[in-house]
């Protein structure tokens, strides 16, 4: 399995195995070697390789065809060690998704708390939302000051709803975005099928650990992702999310995430996100998921007219 | 205090039954505010009051409280819903006056395969911030200087969803005479949307007691991350409006304008939203509204306001003349647009708790502007809100002429 290159060290996957047992080291190789090192190291390892000379494996094959081929399987190669790339990494966020969407439709109650960087606490929100799946989540505000508001989110398309004109407002990914914890960030609980990239490699969990993650550069695969880029590290062992640099569009550090785990020791759920803004304010926001529950909702629930109906939705 | 003991009565009626209920929920706010007007110096209106002092009525300094209650009840299949207010008011110059009001006081629920509401609701139709033609049922009035919750319409509504289609059907103001106008004019409506991808596609139609049929469709697009854009068009066979009686500079004994059916036109919003990663967002409209008075009609009536003041030379008694130049602002309550073609443009910042916004509503064809600065700050059962509007220029501009030239205003909000 070949994994990404790195400031010329390249991490690479000795075995493959299930997420769960994977084992992983680190080689470091010349700058020459870049370009092609990511499909050819392994399959020379196996004794498959095109590479060098290439008459090992290839002998008896005239000059010409032999280069032809070699290009061929060189192509093949690395279509194929691309696809299997991709779909590891869609195995370990699945993995990591589950931590947080035990279930492919959920009701989640949430409280966001924002605190200043001194460490007072700020503000308090509750929302309520119905994780769906096929990337459908309905947030409903339920805090005194915003009571009655609810945000539909379809895939790459939003909506709002403000309780005062009964009207619901289609809306941009970017007005997803405002506020200290984003809608995306209340309502987001996957990142299968959003994202796709690469593992980087073993990483320290947090920068001033002993304890070494699995470290995961995301790329957002749809326009209407709340953040572009993650930089995410997971349990090398379970697979638990650890940490994630989340970045906007114009590839600005946005949050720094943190993720609480239920059992430390032995973790089955997310009990809490905690962001820093690193945009502007540098406050810390806690995302606790209080409650989680089986719940599907009805196809209607999920048009954005119905938003309007009240108090049905509640 | 009539109006106050009918809004009570609303929610006392959801009493008995919140207690037998499945469900309940109780909600609502304390809403001060405080709004300081300076009248025009220009403008019919104020050469009326300096003609005769008096002739006009002028809102003075404003101070008022309101409080608003929202309760939800459900008992199995029938939702019941009821948001009502008080308001206790001081104007300067005038005593302390207590007004309530029921926003919204209905059933809803659902039969075979619709859903049903009945009773007095909101039912806000159409894209769009600063005007919305095809806004047929609530018709609510926009860019009001301070947020509030709009009076719902008695009704009957039905209502039928799947994932990407809704149809809507309402009978609004059934009970109301042939002779009310606007708002509260009895009509059928009906609209159906459906969802396509980035695009939200609307349809309408209309069929008004007196006013007629009248056919619109808007569409809201989602062009990319950040850009939003939207239209509206709406095309009408009647409209009620107000025509003045006396196109020249003659004296009137009586009000000269009167109620009046226009002819077909059309009403045509076009705009967008832009927001950044900054959280700062730009809005952008521009609309026709055939519904408001022609270049023509503000022509003539510059013409007569010109014309009038010259009676006080030829020894007319000056209480006719300013009650004539009164009757004039009769003008601005015309439409919802003062003018047919509006340009309105809005700049707002979000940041942490705070909201600041600038807009600007401009009229090309005299040049008249209204802007308006505001900045919200929302805590967690507080919203504070402070703002100014003022308008700006040419002296003859229809914006300039209005009674009221400056507001500055404060509101302090508790919601529980």
């Amino acid at each position: 399995m070949i994994l990404a290159s790195q400031n010329g060290s390249f991490p690479i996957q000795t075995t493959t195995t299930t997420p769960g047992d994977t084992h992983w080291r680190r080689r470091s190789l010349t700058s020459t070697a870049r370009s092609n090192v990511a499909v050819w190291l392994p399959l020379a390892r196996r004794g498959e390789g095109v590479g060098g000379s290439g008459e090992n494996t290839l002998a008896g094959v005239g000059a010409v065809p032999r280069k032809v081929l070699g290009f061929l399987l060189l192509v093949a190669a690395t279509l194929l060690s691309g696809e299997a790339h991709a779909q590891e990494v869609q195995s370990l966020l699945k993995d990591a998704d589950r931590y947080r969407m035990s279930a492919d439709n959920l009701q989640v109650d949430t409280q966001v708390s924002v605190f200043n960087t001194d460490g007072t606490p700020d503000k308090q929100r509750r929302y309520t939302v119905f994780a769906q799946s096929e990337r459908k989540s309905l947030v409903l505000m339920q805090s005194p000051m915003e009571k009655g508001q609810k945000v539909l989110m379809l895939g790459d398309d939003f909506w709002l709803l403000m309780p005062g004109t009964q009207r619901p407002m289609r809306i941009t990914p970017m007005q997803k975005l405002l506020g200290d914890a984003s809608t995306g960030d209340v309502a987001t609980m996957n990142w299968a099928g959003d994202y796709t990239g690469q593992v980087v490699g073993e990483e320290p969990c947090q920068p001033d650990s002993k304890a070494t993650c699995l470290h995961l550069s995301l790329q957002a695969q749809r326009k209407g992702v709340t953040y572009q880029r993650i930089e995410l590290w997971i349990g090398k062992v379970r697979h638990e999310p650890v940490r994630a640099d989340l970045f906007v569009q114009s590839d600005k550090l946005a949050k720094q995430a943190r993720f609480v785990m239920d059992k430390p020791g032995n973790p089955t759920t997310v009990a809490e996100m905690v962001l820093v803004d690193q945009l502007s304010n540098k406050k810390e926001t806690r995302i606790q998921y209080l409650n989680r529950k089986e719940r599907t909702v009805s196809a209607e629930w999920l048009n954005p007219m119905f938003l309007a109906r009240n108090p049905a939705l509640e | 205090m009539g109006n106050a003991l009918t809004a009570l009565f609303a929610l006392a009626l959801l009493a008995p039954v919140a207690a037998r209920a499945d469900a309940t929920e109780l909600t609502g706010q304390i809403r001060s505010y405080w709004i300081n007007r300076q009248t025009a110096d220009t403008g019919p209106l104020a050469l009326a009051n300096a003609i005769q002092p008096g002739t006009a009525g002028m809102d003075g300094a404003t101070a008022g409280a309101q409080a608003e209650l929202r309760a939800s009840a459900s008992m199995g299949a029938v939702q019941l819903h009821a948001h009502a207010g008080l308001q206790a008011q001081e104007v300067e110059g005038s005593r302390a006056d207590t007004q309530s009001r029921v926003n919204e006081a209905y059933a809803a629920g659902q039969a075979l395969g619709w859903q049903w509401s009945a009773g007095k609701k909101i039912v806000s139709w159409d894209v769009g911030y600063g005007f919305r033609p095809n806004d047929v049922v609530q018709q609510e009035v926009r860019r009001t200087l301070t947020s509030e919750t709009p009076e719902g319409r008695p009704l009957l509504m039905a209502e039928h969803f799947d994932a990407d289609t809704a149809w809507s059907v309402v009978w609004v103001n059934p009970t109301q005479e042939r002779s009310d106008t606007g708002a509260q004019e009895a009509a059928l409506a009906a609209r159906v949307y459906r969802r396509s991808g980035a695009v939200d596609w609307h349809g309408f139609v209309r069929q008004g007691e007196h006013t007629g049929p009248s056919v619109g469709a808007a569409a809201s697009w989602v062009a990319n991350d950040a850009l939003e854009l939207h239209a509206s068009v709406r095309a009408y066979q009647h409209a009620d409006s107000s025509v003045s009686t006396v196109t020249d500079g003659s004296l009137v004994n009586m009000n000269p304008w009167r109620a009046h059916l226009s002819g077909a036109g059309q009403q045509v919003l076009i705009g967008g939203t832009w927001t950044s990663e900054t959280q700062i967002s730009v809005l952008v409209e521009a609309w026709h509204d055939d519904t408001a008075l022609t270049d023509a009609h503000w022509s003539v009536w510059t013409a007569r306001n010109r014309a009038l003041p010259l009676w006080l030379k030829q020894g007319v008694p000056t209480a006719a003349v300013a009650g004539n130049l009164a009757w004039q602002g009769k003008a601005f309550g015309v439409s919802n647009s003062l003018r047919q073609d509006n340009l309105f443009v809005r700049l707002s910042w979000q940041q942490d708790r705070w909201q600041t916004a600038l807009d600007v509503l401009y009229t090309p064809a005299d040049q008249g502007t209204v802007t308006s600065a505001s900045v919200v700050w929302s805590g967690e059962r507080f919203k504070l809100e402070a703002g100014l509007r003022t308008h700006g220029g040419p002296a003859d501009a229809v914006l300039r002429q209005l009674p009221v030239q400056r507001q500055g205003y404060a509101v302090a909000v508790w919601a529980f």
